[in-house]
């Protein structure tokens, strides 16, 4: 199961990137998180698992889809000169960006905890996400209501001729 | 029937979601397609017409001009299957498929009769056990996902009045969707839980939330006509503008699935409905009902709000796409935030 989810998000991650047409794309995108969904899924957190469509599959990927569709450029445009330094730079980027990763997904205390007498989870439920948010991460979750706010009275700004 | 599971090597839990699984999807496609004929012969009797009346079964019986759906299926089935030269092959013939999965898998979660035990074990009517940890929100997730099916299907024909159609559809859907949620969350903030059972429960003991948060209802109501793409909603067609919008240049057996899956996501909505507002399976007056009796009661506030949408399709005019996106943003979200704000204040003074 684990390898079913994980080959439909890598699958759909680098169909994404192969398709010249964009939106074929954004549905590969669309496959990707359905597998990310279900990995969260296996990991017995099924809140994430409905967040994660909802909101990305529901609502961010469908106005991306929107927008590209009312734009009506449905084809990416070829480069006008090629540009290897950017390509390189890019690359190398990459490559140091997951070695990082790496590290520290290797490093990480769960993966230690892992090697010991394996501990029953309880599944995630909507109380508990509530109770971790209002109980331990409430000022983040305070500071990153505060953020979209602003983001939103912005957005309005920019696209509101006269106010 | 531990031991006729045993004789055919399976064991009787699985037995019996596949015995779910068949009777529940054999529901949703049989009144699916029952209630194309509804909708024809309830707006005839509602425009003081015959409606269908042609179609004969062996020439003989006219039946209320049921043969006509079977005539419909066998017409559907044989038609030339013709794909548009103009059309991106691969996602045109996904699309009908993508419009009829989520339609079809939504229904899951919904109990659609009190759980019983029998010779020892527990048995729930619904095709995903409760506690499941998805609960309410798997049919939200579905329903957030049903208009890729609008959105694949218009642009994979590719031709503007699908196109338009399908981001209409798209827009409308989305805009709704918040409002829906937010209506839906002072659901679970009353009854302290989103699993499908716990919130029937607490309307067997407390009352419906029909009557407890009628806001709310008024919201949800209206929001499953935009979700379900119906009149007054139906932006995703519009005859006089668009021509059948994302549907126009599917023929055969796909739009057969195109119209179906309307209908299936008719019988999804009603379902949440019946479930979150009007007691599920719930018997009034009965807080102890035998099972076929919740069954029954499920079916008829089912049938009920299926009929609904029927009638207000063909007595409403439809709306006007900019009083669609006024009456999404500026009437029925600040609605539902109200409702939800004073359903939390109402919560913390009880206290």
């Amino acid at each position: 199961m684990f390898l079913l989810f994980a080959l439909i998000t890598i699958i759909g991650a680098l169909a994404m990137f192969q398709q010249k047409n964009v939106i074929v794309a954004g549905l590969c995108l669309v496959l990707t998180f359905f597998g990310v969904a279900g990995l969260f899924l296996m990991l017995s957190n099924p809140v994430a698992a409905a967040l994660q469509i909802i909101v990305y599959s529901g609502a961010i990927m469908v106005l991306v889809l929107f927008t590209i569709m009312l734009l009506n450029s449905h084809e990416e445009e070829p480069a006008l000169q090629p540009r290897p330094f950017q390509r390189w730079t890019g690359a190398l980027l990459l490559a140091v960006f997951g070695a990082f990763a790496l590290r520290l997904v290797a490093g990480s205390k769960a993966l230690v905890d892992l090697n010991k007498a394996a501990q029953p989870v309880g599944g995630m439920n909507l109380a508990r996400v509530g109770e971790e948010i209002f109980r331990n991460y409430l000022l983040g979750f305070e500071v990153i209501g505060l953020l979209l706010l602003a983001a939103m009275v912005g957005a309005v700004a920019l696209t509101k001729k006269e106010l | 029937m531990e031991s006729v599971a045993h004789s055919i090597g399976l064991s009787a839990v699985m037995i019996w979601t596949l015995v779910k699984v068949l009777v529940v999807f054999g529901f949703v496609m049989s009144i699916g397609s029952l209630w194309t004929w509804v909708e024809r012969r309830g707006s005839a009797m509602l425009q003081d017409r015959i409606g269908p009346n042609r179609a004969l079964l062996f020439g003989r019986w006219q039946l209320l001009g049921l043969p006509q759906l079977v005539a419909d299926g066998i017409k559907f089935f044989f038609k030339e299957d013709q794909v548009p030269p103009h059309a991106t092959k691969r996602l045109y013939w996904i699309a009908p498929m993508l419009a009829f999965v989520p339609a079809l898998i939504g229904f899951a979660v919904i109990p659609f009769g009190r759980s019983f035990t029998y010779q020892g074990a527990l048995y729930h009517l619904s095709i995903l056990e409760p506690g499941n940890g998805m609960g309410m929100l798997y049919p939200l997730a579905i329903g957030a996902v049903a208009v890729y099916g609008i959105l694949v299907a218009a642009w994979s024909s590719n031709n503007k009045w699908a196109i338009l159609g399908g981001m209409r559809a798209s827009a409308q859907m989305v805009s709704y969707e918040i409002s829906m949620g937010l209506a839906v969350l002072a659901i679970f903030m009353r009854v302290g839980g989103y699993d499908p059972g716990e919130i029937i429960r607490e309307q067997v003991t407390t009352g419906w939330f029909f009557w407890r948060q009628p806001f709310g209802f008024l919201v949800f109501f209206i929001c499953m006509f935009a979700e379900t793409n119906r009149l007054p909603f139906d932006f995703a067609e519009g005859e006089s503008e668009i021509v059948a919008g994302f549907h126009t240049e599917f023929g055969s057996m796909k739009f057969a699935l195109l119209a179906l899956s309307e209908y299936a996501h008719m019988i999804t909505a009603s379902a949440l409905l019946a479930t979150m507002y009007f007691g599920g399976w719930a018997v009034p007056f009965m807080p102890v009902a035998p099972v076929l009796l919740t069954i029954l009661f499920f079916l008829i506030k089912l049938l009920f709000f299926m009929w609904i949408f029927v009638w207000v399709r063909w007595t409403l005019p439809r709306f006007r796409y900019d009083q669609l996106m006024f009456m999404g943003w500026k009437v029925l979200l600040p609605i539902s935030m109200a409702n939800l704000i004073l359903n939390a204040w109402l919560m913390a003074r009880g206290h």
